[in-house]
C-alpha cells in the first residue's frame, strides 16, 4: 500500500491545492509543503513493498503493479527531495497553481519511477509530460516552447507505447520490470523494440543529437519546475536504460552498447563546449546538464558493474546540484530581473549568503572532490576505464575541465566584479530560501564525503 | 586522535570565520591563528611516533572494498605537516596586520585555515583518493585566495585561470587513479608500492606520467605555469602561504612520496627531471624581465621549485625535499618582507619605484638581504646546503647535463635576486618621479590604484605593530639555520638523512660522482658570485645609482619582447585552447544546434504526411483542446489494449 501512497498523495494533493483561495500563497506553500513533506519521508521509509492489481490478462497480461527496486527507491527519494525544496522556493506569479504543478509531476514522476509493469510505465511516461506541459503554456515566454517540449517527448512516447505494445504481444506479459522470472526475449523484432524504447530515453534525457528542445525549455520553465525537470525528470531515460532497455534486451543492447558510447562522448563534450560560449544563466546549466548526463549514458553503455554504481552516486549528485542551480539562478533572476551574463555581477557584496550558497552548488556541479558529484565522476570513470573504453575516459576527462571552465564563468559572471550600478540591489538570501537549498547542499557534501549507502551494488 | 586534531581544528576554525565572521570581527584573526596553532602543537606531539617505523596511522572509514580511507604520518609528511602549520602559523599571525580593515577580514581568515585544512589532508593521506581530494581542494583555497579582491577584473581573471589549470593537473591524477585501481583494486598507496613491482615499465610510466601532470600543474612546472605570476593578484601573505612555501611544493611531495614508483621507471625520471631543470631556467630567465617585486618572487619560486622537482625527479629525494625546507622559511620571509614594503608604499608593488628603503623599512631591509643570501646559496645560509645537495644529486644520479643547468640557474638567480635587492633599498626613494620617466607603461600605472584593499576606513586603531613584524623577525633564523641539519662531517649521517632513513632507502645512487661534493660547493659558489658581480655592476656601483632613473627606464624600453611575454606560453594556450574552446562552442550552439539539427529535426516533422498541417492546425487551438486531445488520444490507446489486439 506504501507504494501506492507515495502515488497518490501527491496527485490528490496537487488536485485539492486548486480548491484553496487563487492568491493565498502562505497557505498553498505550507499545504504543499507538508505534502512533499509527508512524501519525502514515505519514501525514505519505504522498504521495498509492493502491490499490484491484474488489469487485463487479454490479449497479454498487464498488471498496475508498483514496487521499488534499489534504482527507483533512490530517484523516489531525491525526487521528493527536490519537489520538497522546488515547493519551499517557489516564489512565481499564481504560485498556487505552481505548487500544484510540482505536486501532479511527483505524482506522475513517483508512478513512472515505482511502475513494474511496461504498459503503466509508457502511460506514466506520457502522463509526467502534461505538468510541465501546462507550466510552459502558461509561464513561459513563448507558448511554443511548450510545443516543442511535448511534441519531441510525445514523439519517444509513442515510439515507448508502440514498443511496449510490440512486447506485450510477443512475450505475453508487460509485467516484467525488474521481474525475476523475467526471460530474456528472443524475438526478430527486438531491435526494433529496443530501438523504440531507446528512442524514447534518448530524447528524454537527452543525449545529443536529440538535445535540442532541451536549452529552450530549461530557459523558459519557471526555476522551480526546471529543477525538479532538470533533476529527475531527466532521470527518467538513463532510468529507462538500465531497468529497461539493459535490463529486458541484454544481449542486443550489448550489440548496440558501441552507438551509445559514441553519442554520450559526444555529448559530454559538445555539450561542455557550448555551454562555455551561453550569454543566457540558465542556458549555461541547460548544456552543462547534456554534458553531465552523458557521463551516465557512458556509465550505463560500458555496463561495468564499478561504472554503474557510480552512476547512481551521479544520477543522486546531478540532481541534487542541478536543482540547487537552477534554485539559486531563480533567486539571481528574482533579484537582479535578468539571466544575462553579461548584465549580472558584482553580487558578492550586495548579496553574500546568496553568493556562498551560489558558490558552493556551481562546484558542486564542476566536480570538485569532496562533493557527491565528484565521487560519481571518479568512479564512472574508473569503471569505464575497467571496461576498456580508454578513450572515452580520457574524453570524459577533457569534459571535466571544461566543466570547471563554464561553471566559473557563470559563478564568477554573477558574483564576482563590482557591483554593476544599474542592477537592483534587493535582501540577501531569506531563511525560506536559505532552507530550500540547505538539504540538497547538505546531501551533496554527505555523500561527497561518505557515498557508502549508494554504492551497494558493489557491495 | 591527535592526528584528527592537527587535521580537523583548521576546518573548524575555517568554518567559524566563515558563519560567525559578522560577529567575530577582528576576533576572527586570532581565533584562526589560534587554530593552526593547536594543529601544529597536535603534530608536532606526534614527532616520536611518527618517526618509529611505519609512522602513525589511523584507519576511517571505506566506500566500498577496494576504497579504504585512513590518515598516516610518516617523515616526509612530518616535514611537510610541521611546515604548513608551524609556517602557516607566522604567517596566520602576519595577516592580522596585513589584512587589517579589510572589509572581508574574517572570510580571509576562514579560507587561510580552510587552505591548512586542505593542504594537511593532502600530506596526510594514506590513499590516492584522499590525496586527490585534499589536492583539489588546496586548489579551491587558492582559487578563493587569488580572487579574495573580487572587484578587481584582474584578480578574478587569474583565479580561474589558476583553478582550471589545476583542475587540468587533478585530471592528470585521475587518470594514473584509474590505472591505478584496474591493476591493484585498492587506493592505498601502501598496495600500490607494493605491487608496483608487478607493473610492466609502460603502465609504470603512464602512471607516473599522470601524476605528475597533477605535480605539473601544482608546482608551476613548464608548460603549465602561467598562473603562478598571475596569482601574485592574491594578498601578500597568501602569496607567502600558498604560492611559495606550502601548495606549490605539493608535486614535489607527490614525487617523493612516490618514490617507489620512479625509482623503477627510468623514463619517468628522465621526464621529471627535464621538465624540473627546463622550469628552473625557464623561471630563473624570467625572472630577470620582471618589475613587480611579487611578480619577481613568483617566478624565483617556480625556478626554485624546478629545482626541487628535478632533485625529486631523478632520485634525489632528501636533496629535493631538503630544499622544500630551506626554501619555505626563506621565500615565506621574502614575500613578508616585501609585504612589509608594499604596506609602508601604500600598495606600491613596482620596483621602478621603490629605491632608498633601506632607512625606511630597515626590518625588510635585513630580512630580504638574508632571504636573498639563502636563496643564492651563499655557504652558512640554508640554501647552500639544500641546493648544493640537489646539483650534486642529479649528478650522482648520471644526468651531468641537468647538473650544468642547476649550476647556471644559481647564477642567474644571484642575478636577479641582488638586482631586486639593490632597486629597492639602494639609492634614491622614486616614489615621487614621474612614472614614465621610468619607462613604466601607461596601463600598469592605473592599474596600480586598484591595488587597494577595500577598507572599512573607520578609523579603528592598527593592529599592533610586532604582529607582521615578529613573524618576519623569526623566519630569519631557520632561513640562516636549517641548511645546517644537512651538513654532516663524514658525508652520510647528517640529522637530516637520519630522519628520513626509513623514508628514503639509500637509493642505488652510489655510484660515485665524477665531481666531489667540495668541488661542486666550489664551482657553485664561484658562479653565484659571477651572478652577483653583474648585477653589482649594472645596478650597485655610484655610478648606477646615481643615474639610477635613466638606467631603469633604458632596462624597461629596451626589455625584450620574448622575455615580456614570458616566452608567449600564454598567448600560445589562449590563442590555441581557450580560443578553440570558444570557437567549437560557438559553432556548435549558434549553427549546428538552431540549423543543422534542429533543421534535421523540422523536415522529418514536416515530411510526415499532414504532420505539420497538424501541428499548424494544433497550434491555433485554445489550451483546452489541447488537453482534449492528449485524453482523448491516451483513451485511444487504452481501448486498443483494453478490448483486444487480433492475435
Amino acid at each position: 500500500m506504501l507504494v501506492l501512497v507515495l502515488i497518490l498523495l501527491p496527485l490528490i494533493a496537487g488536485a485539492l491545492l486548486f480548491l484553496l483561495p487563487r492568491d493565498d500563497v502562505a497557505m498553498s506553500k505550507s499545504v504543499g509543503a507538508v505534502a512533499a513533506a509527508a512524501v519525502l519521508v514515505l519514501a525514505v521509509a519505504e522498504r521495498g513493498e509492493s502491490w499490484a492489481w491484474r488489469w487485463f490478462s487479454h490479449p497479454f497480461i498487464a498488471e498496475i503493479h508498483f514496487g521499488a527496486t534499489y534504482l527507483s527507491h533512490w530517484l523516489v527519494v531525491l525526487l521528493a527531495l527536490c519537489t520538497l525544496c522546488a515547493v519551499l522556493a517557489s516564489n512565481v506569479p499564481r504560485t498556487r497553481n505552481m505548487i500544484a504543478a510540482l505536486l501532479l509531476l511527483e505524482g506522475t514522476m513517483a508512478g513512472l519511477f515505482l511502475a513494474r509493469d511496461l504498459l503503466v510505465f509508457a502511460l506514466f511516461w506520457d502522463a509526467m509530460l502534461l505538468p510541465v506541459f501546462f507550466v510552459l503554456i502558461g509561464w513561459a515566454e513563448h507558448p511554443a516552447t511548450a510545443w516543442r517540449y511535448f511534441t519531441y517527448n510525445f514523439a519517444g512516447g509513442l515510439t515507448l507505447l508502440l514498443a511496449v505494445a510490440a512486447f506485450g504481444a510477443l512475450y505475453g506479459s508487460t509485467d516484467v520490470i525488474g521481474n525475476p522470472a523475467y526471460h530474456a526475449i528472443a524475438s526478430a523484432w527486438a531491435p526494433w523494440m529496443l530501438a523504440g524504447f531507446a528512442f524514447a530515453f534518448l530524447v528524454k534525457t537527452p543525449v545529443w543529437p536529440f538535445h535540442t528542445w532541451m536549452p529552450q525549455t530549461y530557459e523558459e520553465t519557471p526555476a522551480p519546475m526546471v529543477a525538479v525537470v532538470s533533476a529527475v525528470q531527466s532521470k527518467a531515460g538513463l532510468y529507462g536504460f538500465i531497468a529497461i532497455a539493459f535490463a529486458l534486451f541484454p544481449s542486443y543492447f550489448r550489440q548496440e552498447a558501441p552507438i551509445l558510447i559514441v553519442l554520450a562522448v559526444i555529448s559530454m563534450l559538445y555539450g561542455a563546449l557550448v555551454a562555455l560560449v551561453q550569454a543566457d544563466a540558465k542556458r549555461v546549466v541547460a548544456y552543462s546538464s547534456l554534458s553531465h548526463l552523458g557521463l551516465i549514458v557512458l556509465a550505463i553503455a560500458s555496463q561495468n558493474p564499478l561504472a554503474l554504481s557510480g552512476a547512481l552516486v551521479y544520477i543522486v549528485a546531478h540532481g541534487l546540484f542541478s536543482a540547487a542551480l537552477f534554485l539559486v539562478l531563480g533567486y539571481v533572476e528574482e533579484r537582479e530581473e535578468t539571466r544575462s551574463l553579461a548584465r549580472l555581477g558584482g553580487l558578492g557584496w550586495a548579496n553574500p549568503r546568496l553568493t556562498g550558497v551560489f558558490c558552493i552548488t556551481a562546484l558542486a556541479a564542476l566536480g570538485l572532490p569532496g562533493l557527491a558529484g565528484f565521487v560519481g565522476e571518479l568512479i564512472i570513470l574508473i569503471g569505464v576505464y575497467q571496461a576498456g573504453l580508454v578513450w572515452a575516459a580520457i574524453l570524459a576527462l577533457v569534459a571535466v575541465v571544461l566543466a570547471s571552465a563554464y561553471m566559473l564563468r557563470l559563478l564568477q559572471g554573477a558574483t564576482n566584479g563590482a557591483e554593476v550600478p544599474d542592477l537592483p540591489v534587493r535582501r540577501d538570501l531569506t531563511l525560506l530560501e536559505g532552507l530550500a537549498v540547505a538539504p540538497l547542499l547538505a546531501a551533496l557534501l554527505y555523500f561527497g564525503v561518505y557515498p557508502h549507502a549508494l554504492l551497494v551494488l558493489m557491495r | 586522535m591527535m592526528l584528527l586534531l592537527a587535521l580537523l581544528v583548521p576546518l573548524a576554525g575555517a568554518i567559524a570565520c566563515w558563519a560567525l565572521g559578522p560577529w567575530l570581527r577582528n576576533l576572527a584573526g586570532w581565533l584562526a591563528t589560534a587554530a593552526v596553532g593547536i594543529s601544529f602543537v597536535a603534530t608536532l606531539l606526534l614527532w616520536g611516533a611518527a618517526t618509529q617505523p611505519g609512522g602513525v596511522h589511523l584507519a576511517l572509514f571505506s566506500w566500498m572494498s577496494g576504497f579504504d580511507f585512513g590518515l598516516t604520518l610518516d617523515p616526509l609528511s612530518l616535514l611537510w605537516a610541521l611546515i604548513i602549520t608551524g609556517v602557516g602559523f607566522l604567517i596566520h599571525l602576519y595577516s592580522i596586520g596585513y589584512m587589517h580593515g579589510d572589509r572581508a577580514f574574517a572570510r580571509f581568515f576562514a579560507y587561510m585555515n580552510f587552505f591548512i585544512f586542505a593542504m594537511m589532508l593532502l600530506v596526510l593521506s594514506d590513499n590516492w583518493v584522499g590525496l586527490l581530494v585534499g589536492w583539489g581542494l588546496v586548489g579551491l583555497a587558492s582559487y578563493f585566495l587569488i580572487g579574495f579582491w573580487f572587484e578587481r577584473r584582474s584578480a578574478v581573471a587569474a583565479a580561474r585561470k589558476a583553478f582550471i589549470l589545476n583542475v587540468i593537473g587533478d585530471v592528470g591524477i585521475m587518470f594514473a587513479i584509474f590505472l591505478i585501481v584496474a591493476n591493484v583494486h585498492s587506493i592505498r598507496f601502501a598496495d600500490t608500492f607494493a605491487a608496483s613491482a608487478t607493473f610492466g615499465a609502460p603502465l609504470l610510466y603512464a602512471i607516473c606520467a599522470g601524476l605528475f601532470i597533477g605535480a605539473a600543474a601544482k608546482s608551476a612546472q613548464v608548460p603549465l605555469h602561467t598562473w603562478l605570476p598571475d596569482a601574485m593578484e592574491g594578498p601578500t601573505p597568501v602569496s607567502a602561504l600558498i604560492h611559495a612555501a606550502t601548495m606549490v611544493t605539493a608535486g614535489v611531495y607527490l614525487v617523493a612520496r612516490c618514490a617507489p614508483l620512479w625509482s623503477h621507471s627510468p623514463r619517468a625520471q628522465m621526464l621529471v627531471g627535464t621538465i624540473g631543470a627546463l622550469t628552473a631556467i625557464v623561471g630563473a630567465i624570467l625572472g630577470t624581465a620582471q618589475w613587480d617585486i611579487k611578480r619577481i618572487l613568483a617566478y624565483s619560486t617556480m625556478s626554485q621549485i624546478g629545482y626541487m622537482i628535478m632533485g625529486v625527479g631523478v632520485g634525489a629525494y632528501a636533496g629535493g625535499v631538503a630544499h622544500f625546507f630551506t626554501h619555505a622559511f626563506f621565500k615565506a620571509q621574502l614575500f613578508l618582507a616585501s609585504g612589509l614594503i608594499i604596506h609602508a608604499l601604500h600598495n606600491e608593488q613596482d620596483v621602478r619605484k621603490m629605491g632608498g628603503l633601506r632607512a625606511r623599512t630597515p626590518l625588510a631591509f635585513w630580512a630580504i638581504l638574508v632571504g636573498v643570501l639563502a636563496i643564492c646559496g651563499i655557504p652558512g645560509f640554508s640554501g647552500f646546503f639544500s641546493k648544493d645537495q640537489i646539483i650534486q644529486g642529479v649528478l650522482e644520479n648520471g644526468h651531468p647535463w641537468m647538473y650544468g643547468v642547476g649550476l647556471l640557474t644559481a647564477g642567474i638567480t644571484a642575478y636577479y635576486m641582488f638586482r631586486l635587492f639593490f632597486i629597492t633599498f639602494l639609492g634614491e626613494y622614486r616614489g615621487n618621479v614621474d612614472p614614465a620617466q621610468l619607462g613604466m607603461a601607461p596601463e600598469a600605472v592605473g592599474a596600480e590604484v586598484a591595488h587597494e584593499p577595500a577598507s572599512t576606513g573607520s578609523g579603528e586603531a592598527h593592529a599592533p605593530a610586532w604582529v607582521m613584524n615578529l613573524p618576519v623577525a623569526l623566519l630569519i633564523v631557520p632561513s640562516v639555520l636549517a641548511g645546517w641539519l644537512l651538513f654532516s662531517t663524514d658525508g652520510a649521517s647528517s640529522p637530516w638523512s637520519r630522519f628520513f632513513a626509513a623514508q628514503f632507502p639509500t637509493a642505488a645512487q652510489a655510484s660515485a660522482a665524477a665531481v666531489p661534493e667540495w668541488a661542486t660547493a666550489l664551482i657553485a659558489l664561484g658562479v653565484v658570485l659571477a651572478g652577483i658581480g653583474v648585477a653589482v655592476a649594472r645596478y650597485a656601483t655610484r655610478s648606477a645609482q646615481a643615474n639610477a632613473v635613466a638606467r631603469l627606464r633604458d632596462e624597461s624600453l629596451r626589455m625584450p619582447k620574448l622575455l615580456v611575454n614570458a616566452f608567449y606560453v600564454d598567448t600560445l594556450i589562449d590563442g590555441v585552447f581557450v580560443r578553440g574552446a570558444r570557437l567549437l562552442g560557438s559553432l556548435f550552439g549558434r549553427i549546428l544546434d538552431p540549423h543543422v539539427i534542429d533543421g534535421a529535426v523540422r523536415g522529418v516533422a514536416a515530411s510526415a504526411v499532414g504532420f505539420g498541417v497538424l501541428v499548424r492546425a494544433l497550434q491555433s487551438g485554445l489550451v483546452r483542446a489541447y488537453a482534449l486531445v492528449i485524453v482523448l488520444g491516451v483513451g485511444c490507446f487504452l481501448a486498443y489494449y483494453v478490448f483486444g489486439i487480433p492475435r
